[in-house]
């Protein structure tokens, strides 16, 4: 028997037993087997429940037991029957008793095996342990972490990176370049033409270096597929799996509908003994990469190459499972727990989500952003809310604010008991980040975990509502949403008394002004008292210097609750809904804007503002003069577009319907879901696929030019500069003419409500001018002056 | 997304249609002020919905009434703004911004 210590890296099942890969210290990588039965149980009527025995008994390597098992929703213990299988059949043999009796209760069944292994083990992938081994069969694992550890080592793991050569575009839409293949820090490149050589290239660096992970660039749709083929075509033997037993595995395509969106997967192509993440096709990998991959998957208790690519919500309900089975409770297979009868008036106060105000439009400075941090989460942990705790009949428990239900607190909830140490974790890791000198290197590594812990948080509360999420349940969710409107009017009650006005209230956030608050330790107290009062743990966002509240596009009498943006103490900017922050706005409009943004975040209140906006105006005169030349570089006017249908589905011929068109007479098959990429063109044509294009493609000038004028005229709307204006000043030649004040030079149209007073804002709103013309657009009769 | 109850913007938006007859009835200028008055209830949509009342228009013509109220209070405000400037220019004296208590 010898042991050694490394880290777990790769667990699946082969036939009858697990293989788990391990990383030691020097990076080798160990492929062991070990043993391991899981099992799922059924419950039922006595009769019923020998006939499966019957069943099944004689069948290859299956046990089968008679046990008293917790059902999570009766809370209490239950008579059932365990089937103990090898771990390769489970999934067979689950599915043929379900389908022979269909009308019994089945737990367990539907767990991944790898995930249940390294639980059993007491390990989660990733962990650093001490492995046991005698003739390739690990005897034992002992865990030397802890998935809430803060500060962990992670394996010293070898990537290979792939790619082709030119711009980023899919290859599968038609771009062709040459394979670039980076490993420790050399880089190959081959061509594609000699496609046999390319295939042995690879074969051999694969052989020679023996990366740990392999990131690609479109690996999942293009790159390994083809080289696959090609190895193939060429009959030679390529080892993209370290367990030369597996072939790729290979995951097809699909499109689906996740709140109102239509959302494209591509196909997927995991290795085994050896992790291939694609940066094209991963979930939100952009916004925490490596590092917040390795973190879900230490949380989650998935493999590294699924957490990379499916969303967190599987994550989190991977999570409550394990929650689950390490207190020994069954996990449901198809939960038979309708929503509870509610009366009209019930489902009146209950079917609401959370408080959605419609700002104070206008400009206003000092203002101060408070949130809630993670509330419905931290609502669940503090009010223990669990689909099991909350219950609709009897006197027990804490009765839930504006609704008729109950929330038990003798016992803690699944779901809360899941989330607290991620929480926990999570303030950690934001309270580190605070504290550390920003040039420290554990700064940026803190801050993408804990950005992945925010994509794991923020799904928990849509996978509480969800009926068919394991533990999903409507009366849960609305017991959240109730809290979460209770807390926040608190949080207005409180700052109201202590002399604040609230400009603005979106869920768990709120913006409050007070003449004199214009510094954060202006809040310090003011916080603490609302974390007393709440029992919620509340930040300070920023005080802003400035920050504007746009009117809706819809009706530009009201201000909508998400279009904002604003500069803060530090100059910071944070924009919400405006071109800036949309996908589908090209890098060079959302340069403009944001360039235009830093200049105006130069101004400390409303006055310097007005003052830096000659600046703005004429910084985004010059970019669209070289907007209107010609001059800008293609791959920044690209179009980002998320198709919604299939291509031959669109009635009206919009852009991007007509690009939809182009790539399928390029022989393109798009999805619905899938993103499209596109420049505006002049002429008939008006846009063509990112995929198409050539260098010396013109660019259809007036409809940039149009975009970049629509994302100024956002940023000025506060200060009441009108289109008109906006067109005399950057579109005529007479430029802006000065400072405020200054009269225009003669002859200009001065529809410049830029020089008329705009004092901090009024507590009562005040239509603007520009509200004014769209709703009068022919002067006032007498009639209804007088009326007035 | 399916839901069970419309939510209070498609509440809102059903009510305005319902007035769209009365709408088109009034003279142009009534129909602006009208316009006025249901926006300004636009304007409390998040406490409508908190106060789940059974008759959401209710609500309504009460938001219509606090925006209208706190118009009227500025209004009185400013009148006595220049109530209290025309005393003292009478007086001979120069005006000032400030109300005075």
């Amino acid at each position: 028997m010898s042991s050694f210590f490394g880290w777990l890296f790769d667990v699946y099942v082969s036939a009858d037993s697990m293989t788990v890969w391990f990383i030691d210290e020097q990076g080798h990588a160990h492929a062991l087997r070990d043993a391991f039965r899981p099992a799922f149980y059924v419950r039922g009527p006595r009769q019923d429940l020998h006939n499966v025995c019957t069943r099944l008994h004689h069948q290859r390597g299956v046990t089968l037991k008679r046990t008293e098992r917790t059902d999570l929703f009766l809370g209490k213990p239950v008579e059932v029957l365990e089937v103990r299988t090898p771990p390769g059949s489970l999934m067979t043999i689950f599915r043929q008793t379900t389908r022979c009796f269909p009308d019994l209760t089945y737990y367990d069944g539907d767990i991944s095996i790898p995930q249940r292994y390294v639980l059993a083990q007491g390990a989660f992938p990733l962990a650093y342990c001490e492995v046991e081994h005698h003739d390739g069969h690990i005897q034992h694992i002992q865990s030397l972490d802890s998935p809430w550890a803060i500060d962990y080592r992670i394996p010293p793991l070898r990537l290979m990176t792939l790619r082709l050569t030119g711009e980023m575009r899919d290859p599968a839409r038609g771009h062709r370049g040459d394979l670039l293949v980076s490993i420790d820090k050399h880089q190959f490149c081959f061509p594609r033409a000699r496609s046999r050589e390319l295939v042995r290239g690879v074969q051999h660096l694969l052989h020679r270096y023996d990366p740990d992970v392999i990131i690609s660039t479109y690996g999942d749709n293009y790159i390994l597929p083809r080289l696959i083929d090609l190895g193939r075509h060429f009959g030679i033997p390529l080892t993209l799996n370290r367990d030369s037993r597996r072939t790729v595995q290979r995951k097809r395509a699909s499109s689906y509908f996740s709140y109102g969106k239509v959302v494209f997967r591509n196909e997927q192509h995991l290795l085994f003994g050896r992790w291939h993440l694609d940066r094209q096709n991963a979930f939100l990998a952009n916004d925490y990469g490596l590092d917040g991959i390795l973190e879900i998957a230490r949380l989650t208790g998935l493999p590294a190459q699924t957490t990379a690519r499916v969303s967190t919500g599987t994550g989190i309900s991977a999570m409550q499972v394990a929650t689950a089975l390490r207190r020994g409770v069954l996990v449901p297979w198809q939960k038979r727990h309708p929503e509870d009868l509610k009366s009209g008036i019930d489902l009146i106060n209950a079917d609401k989500g959370g408080m959605v105000y419609n700002p104070i439009p206008g400009l206003h400075e000092h203002v101060a952003g408070l949130d809630f941090s993670s509330m419905y989460p931290s609502i669940m942990v503090h009010f223990n809310i669990s689909p099991e705790t909350v219950v609709t009949r009897g006197e027990q428990g804490e009765p839930v604010p504006e609704l008729g239900t109950r929330v038990l607190r003798d016992r803690v909830g699944l779901v809360p008991e899941t989330l607290a140490p991620l929480l926990e974790k999570r303030f950690r890791y934001k309270a580190l980040i605070r504290k550390l000198p920003p040039e420290d290197p554990r700064v940026e590594r803190y801050r993408r975990r804990h950005s992945a812990h925010k994509w794991l948080l923020v799904t928990c509360f849509g996978y509480l509502g969800y009926k068919n999420a394991r533990f999903g349940r409507i009366e849960a969710h609305e017991a959240v949403t109730a809290y979460g409107r209770e807390v926040l009017l608190q949080a207005k009650e409180l700052l109201e008394a202590r002399g604040f006005r609230v400009l603005h209230m979106y869920v768990d956030g709120l913006w409050i002004h007070k003449p004199g608050a214009v510094q954060t330790p202006d809040y310090d107290a003011l916080l603490d008292e609302i974390r007393t009062h709440t029992g919620l743990e509340i930040g300070l966002e920023g005080v802003y210097r400035w920050v504007a509240f746009l009117p809706s596009r819809t009706e530009p009498r009201v201000a909508a609750a998400n279009r904002y943006f604003g500069a803060f103490e530090d100059g910071t900017v944070k924009v919400r809904g405006i071109e800036a922050r949309r996908r589908d706005t090209p890098a060079y409009i959302k340069q403009t804007q944001l360039d235009m943004l830093d200049i105006l975040a130069e101004g400390h209140d409303i006055t310097g503002f007005r003052a830096a906006l000659p600046r703005a105006i004429n910084y985004a005169r010059q970019r669209l003069v070289a907007l209107r030349r010609g001059d800008v570089p293609l791959n920044e006017l690209v179009v980002t577009h998320r198709l919604s249908r299939k291509p031959d589905e669109f009635t009206v011929r919009t852009n991007a319907a007509r690009v939809a068109a182009a790539l399928t007479r390029e022989g393109v098959t798009l999805s619905p879901g899938e993103k499209l990429r596109f420049i505006l063109v002049p002429g008939p044509e008006k846009a063509r696929p990112w995929e198409l294009i050539d260098t010396k493609t013109p660019y259809d000038r007036e409809a940039y030019s149009e975009l970049l004028l629509r994302a100024v005229e956002s940023l000025l709307m506060p200060v009441n500069v009108d289109r008109a204006t906006i067109d005399t000043w950057l579109l005529g030649n007479s430029g802006y003419w000065g400072p405020p004040g200054v009269l225009p030079p003669p002859g200009v149209d001065i529809r410049a409500p830029l020089l008329a007073s705009c004092g901090p804002a009024l507590w009562i709103r005040r239509r603007t001018a520009v509200e004014e013309r769209t709703l009068y657009p022919q002067p006032l009769g007498a009639p209804l002056l007088s009326a007035a | 997304m399916g839901r069970t109850l419309p939510s209070i913007t498609q509440a809102f938006l059903q009510e305005q249609q319902s007035l769209a007859r009365f709408r088109r009835a009034l003279r142009r200028e009534d129909q602006l002020a009208l316009d006025d008055l249901l926006a300004d209830a636009r304007q409390h949509l998040a406490e409508a919905a908190y106060a789940s009342h059974l008759l959401p228009f209710e609500i309504m013509l009460l938001a219509m009434l606090v925006e209208e109220h706190k118009l009227v209070l500025r209004l009185r405000q400013q009148i006595e703004v220049l109530q209290v400037n025309l005393e003292r220019m009478q007086r001979g004296e120069s005006p000032s911004l400030k109300r005075e208590p």
